[in-house]
């Protein structure tokens, strides 16, 4: 059932269009992360819906009734802001209770009720500070407290771990989904990060150029992406894009054939390669000879040059160059990577046929289809 | 520069001990010629050892002067309330008048809005004598002219810029986000304004009021041409000690540092929150 | 090109009326010819100080900084062969992007067509060259960056500075010009010392990382060597992503050879692991902190098994994160490639001896690498 509709919603700033008929209808009781390249217009969308700005064209409702002009006081959502945004004159107890007392809730139940919300995002110990004596973390809790306290029908989160070490955003990571499932609340969520769209999102609806580009669940979109450029977005590094050719049930690119699991229009066409669908073996294929067909398990062997390898977290991310220059990048384990060298070095690597995608010229994305 | 020797320090208090003095010696010397007689203050070349009397402050006091030429009447104390209400007045309205269109002028982006508000600040630019007789025309035919509502009216062209800019300032230096969480929360417009804007710019609503508190009690134009005497001011009122039989320099004194005291002593009072002001924008960031 | 050795170097800012403040602590470090170095901490943990006088921008207090066989605590920055790249890029506003990259070269009057040739090259390699015959103040901030770092790649000097030089970075380039970033210093054999509060990047380039706290340099190591043999939990709790998990703990031999009691919160005992390897230098009883990289834990039962129940559960396309609670105790665990389970869900996972790292919890000095214990490899 649809909880939020937004339906063709513009807005511009003088000049500037950032948003462009965006449409988007999110169900009860769900987290539905945006994401997009910085300056995509996810604030402003979540200002919108908030109240605080008001769209040029378009509509939306909330639970069937239409709030697009309505103040923010009477649309009854919770808000987290990235700057945590927290009244600086006001205790963190009085910073949660503040969306109680704006509803006349009795203070008796108020003081419970911000008990509660404080034990449960572990801020019970400090909620008698103000702002500037708590550290990041607990600002950042205390500010998720306020938006949850009076269990608001919708829950806004503007990009909130943005501002938050990298130890405090993974407990944050770990402790969100518990939180959100415990208030049974539907939630907007928005970042800049992929992995925390993919983390955290039950849906992630990637927004791009005014408008949403692909609303999907996390997987659907890495996997099956609709164009070129929501596959760039999500990947750590992100997608080899080649050159190719399809012609005769197979595509030509880098000098391999691959034949494709369905049909195609010949013709020109890109190719999206992830880095962790190419793999590297340190055996060297003859020089300049014709890369082998290997045709087990669909990979297919090409003669590359390594240059360089920068490990990345848990994995390794390696520079291979192929012999016409082009750059390709692969990713092992961090394990496999200790045994690989400092300097060049020639090496094979191993495409995997299945988990290529294709797109047109134009970057939307070809599916074959079955013959 | 990182270790400081003693000389270095012996100069430096040196040269702050002469700046001090350089500017707080004239206050001194008055308040000294509060306690003298006439002929002491006179007498050349000055003394700083004289027999103190509080001969001034009874003049001031009982209102009563007594020269060569008879009894005059001094209407100090009168003078002082009226200072008290005219700028305490002129303040308080200026702070109605002021903090919400500063706020309008920090938050709300309209039409001619930048024009307006420089233009409220200009009438800090033009010399009040511009003015004056213009005002003192019209006064006289709206009846205003001696009356503590003109008087009031007039001084707001001295406070209320002042208020406004400095308000202004602090509103837009409160992040609009606070604003937001706080309206999302349920609130409306007007509570968001008087339990979040106005909190958070009380320090420079308390410097605000302080230097146009202080502006408003040391006018002397608007008050010496649209006052008379039962409605002026303490800076008009000494006016009075210049006198047929010669110039009073020692209720000149007196006067001088009994109508410095109270905003000298709000100075003092406000200082701290001022400063708490200053110091809560530097941990805001 | 050249070593650089920095001898005890320490660096106190006095302010006045202020108590002195020690910004870098007898910092030691020995950079090899051609060496890539990392300096990472939090902001003001004295990365930037130690950077600065390497550079000669501060006065060093005490201590000695050595190129080659140079001192040159003296020498004004103009006279120490150093290149730098700066963090707030520092580009000369009137002369184009090219002239910014090529300004040493020229002013060392290098044949213009060579300037040129070299320019293109290193513009090539960080993706700037449609920005050459443009003026800094009109390119974005990224390459304005990338501007900044050319101009100091491209030259010859003894030593390399560059400050956090890809914070600035697109996030769909980052990983392509850090593995061509460190192609060029390798290849060249360019001594390079480079500062980043980023650990991701620190990694990626470095050859070994100087890990700086509090003007105190915590451990100088190869990546591999900080993760797998931390100096103390400090170092242990700020390398690594996700973060290790650490658990305050207790050692317990009454039922095994290596018996460790996990508290949670509230000092209670939430659960325990037990191997069956004889370990010295650990007392029954000791109070320690252990340490379990989230991704060296090992699906399934095991020695060293906890069960626990998933309470988060996010798929990032190469690595799957599964955040697991067990009395009162969360941690996170990382697995390559894809692997389910739903919140609620009982899930067991062991950590296997190699992945155990314990410190004392008084000193937070490493007590105790599972990775330098080969017993169970042995025998297994």
């Amino acid at each position: 059932m649809t909880y939020l509709s937004l339906t063709a919603v513009s807005k511009r700033f003088k000049d500037d269009v950032v948003l462009d008929k965006a449409s988007l209808a999110i169900d009860r009781g769900e987290t539905v992360v945006v994401f997009g390249p910085s300056g995509c217009g996810k604030t402003v969308l979540l200002r919108l819906i908030a109240g605080i700005n008001e769209p040029d064209e378009g509509r939306i409702h909330i639970a069937g009734n239409e709030v697009t002009f309505l103040e923010p006081e009477q649309r009854n959502i919770g808000m987290a802001f990235q700057n945590f945004a927290l009244y600086p004159h006001m205790t963190a107890f009085d910073n949660i209770a503040s969306p109680l007392k704006a509803r006349g809730m009795k203070g008796t139940e108020i003081a419970r009720r911000v008990e509660e919300v404080g034990e449960l995002l572990k801020i019970g110990h400090v909620l008698h500070h103000l702002p500037k004596a708590l550290s990041n973390g607990q600002k950042q809790r205390t500010s998720l407290g306020r938006a949850l306290a009076a269990n608001p029908r919708l829950l806004l989160l503007d990009d909130p771990l943005r501002n938050v070490d990298a130890k405090l955003r993974y407990e944050m990571r770990i402790e969100l989904p518990r939180v959100l499932k415990a208030f049974q609340t539907t939630v907007i969520y928005v970042t800049q990060d992929y992995k925390e769209a993919m983390a955290l999102g039950d849906r992630v609806a990637v927004l791009m150029g005014g408008g949403f580009k692909q609303i999907d669940h996390p997987s659907e979109i890495y996997k099956d992406p609709d164009s070129l450029d929501v596959a760039r977005l999500f990947g750590d590094p992100t997608v080899n894009v080649v050159d190719g050719r399809i012609a005769d049930g197979a595509v030509e690119l880098l000098g391999l054939r691959f034949p494709l699991p369905g049909h195609l229009d010949p013709g020109p066409c890109r190719v999206a390669l992830r880095p962790e669908s190419i793999e590297v073996t340190l055996d060297e294929t003859a020089a300049g000879s014709m890369p082998v067909d290997v045709g087990d398990e669909g990979r297919h062997g090409l003669a590359v040059e390594l240059d360089a390898v920068t490990p990345l977290n848990v994995r390794a991310v390696m520079l291979l160059k192929t012999a016409d220059g082009k750059e390709l990048l692969a990713t092992c384990s961090e394990d496999e990577a200790t045994r690989l060298p400092r300097g060049h070095k020639n090496v094979t690597a191993h495409i995997r046929a299945a988990d290529l995608l294709f797109f047109d010229q134009a970057g939307a994305r070809l599916r074959p289809r079955p013959n | 520069m990182q270790r400081q020797t003693s000389l270095g320090r012996v100069v430096r208090v040196g040269l702050l001990t002469m700046v001090g003095l350089f500017f707080l010696f004239p206050i001194f010397w008055v308040f000294l010629m509060s306690f003298q007689t006439n002929q002491e203050i006179l007498r050349i070349p000055p003394s700083l050892f004289f027999e103190p009397t509080l001969h001034n402050y009874q003049v001031l006091f009982s209102g009563r002067l007594e020269t060569q030429t008879g009894t005059l009447e001094v209407r100090f104390m009168q003078n002082l309330m009226n200072s008290v209400i005219l700028a305490t007045s002129s303040v308080a309205l200026s702070l109605v008048l002021g903090i919400p269109a500063a706020y309008a002028f920090a938050r709300f982006k309209f039409r001619l809005g930048e024009d307006i508000a420089f233009t409220l600040l200009s009438f800090r630019f033009a010399p009040p004598l511009l003015v004056l007789l213009p005002l003192a025309i019209y006064f006289q035919q709206l009846g205003l002219i001696n009356t503590y509502t003109g008087l009031i009216w007039v001084y707001q062209l001295i406070t209320l810029p002042l208020i406004l800019w400095i308000v202004r300032g602090y509103f837009e230096d409160i992040s609009e986000d606070i604003e937001h969480a706080y309206r999302i929360d349920g609130n409306g417009w007007f509570k968001t304004f008087w339990k979040i804007a106005i909190p958070l710019a009380k320090p420079g609503i308390a410097a605000a009021t302080l230097l146009s508190f202080i502006f408003a009690w040391n006018n002397f134009v608007f008050a010496l041409i649209l006052a008379s005497a039962d409605k002026q001011p303490v800076t008009v009122g000494a006016l009075a000690f210049v006198t047929a039989s010669g110039i009073q320099y020692g209720q000149i004194a007196a006067s001088i540092v009994l109508s410095v005291t109270p905003t000298l002593a709000l100075a003092l009072y406000a200082q701290r929150y001022l400063v708490e002001g200053l110091s809560l924008g530097a941990v805001k960031g | 090109m050249a070593t650089l050795t920095l001898d005890k170097v320490s660096k106190v800012y006095q302010a006045r009326r202020a108590a002195p403040v020690l910004a870098v602590d007898a910092v030691d470090m020995a950079i090899a010819d051609g060496e890539i170095v990392g300096l990472l901490g939090s902001s003001g943990c004295g990365k930037t100080s130690t950077l600065r006088m390497i550079a000669g921008f501060e006065d060093v207090t005490s201590g000695a900084i050595e190129v080659g066989e140079r001192v040159i605590n003296d020498l004004l920055p103009a006279e120490r062969n150093i290149a730098m790249a700066f963090e707030g890029y520092a580009l000369y506003p009137p002369l184009r992007v090219k002239d910014n990259i090529g300004f040493a070269l020229l002013r060392d009057r290098q044949p213009r067509a060579e300037v040129d040739r070299k320019v293109k090259e290193v513009a090539a390699l960080l993706e700037i060259e449609s920005a050459l015959e443009r003026y800094p103040p009109m390119i974005s901030a990224g390459q304005q960056q990338r501007t900044s770092l050319a101009r100091a790649l491209i030259r010859s000097a003894d030593v390399f500075l560059l400050d956090e030089p890809m914070s600035q970075l697109e996030p769909q380039l980052r990983a392509v010009l850090r593995a061509r970033l460190k192609d060029w210093l390798i290849s060249r054999k360019m001594t390079t010392v480079f500062v980043t509060h980023d650990q991701t990047e620190a990694i990626a380039l470095a050859d070994r990382i100087a890990v700086m706290e509090q003007g105190v340099l915590q451990q100088l190591a190869s990546p591999e060597e900080l993760k797998e043999r931390p100096a103390n939990l400090f170092v242990a709790s700020f390398i690594g992503e996700p973060p290790m998990n650490l658990f305050a703990a207790r050692v317990d031999r009454s039922r095994s050879d290596l018996g460790l009691v996990v508290l949670d919160d509230q000092g209670e005992k939430a659960f325990r692991l037990d191997f069956d390897e004889a370990v010295d230098g650990l007392a029954d009883g000791q109070a320690v902190h252990l340490g379990i990289r989230p991704h060296r834990f090992r699906l399934g039962p095991g020695p060293g098994a906890v069960d626990a129940t998933v309470v988060s559960h996010s798929w990032l396309g190469d690595q799957t994160h599964i955040g697991l609670e067990r009395a009162g105790t969360t941690f996170i665990l990382v697995a390559n490639g894809e692997v389910h389970a739903a919140i609620g869900d009982p899930f067991t996972v062991h950590a296997p001896m190699s992945a155990i790292h314990l410190f004392d919890a008084e000193t937070d000095q490493a007590v105790f690498h599972g990775s330098e214990f080969r017993g169970s490899e042995l025998r297994g």
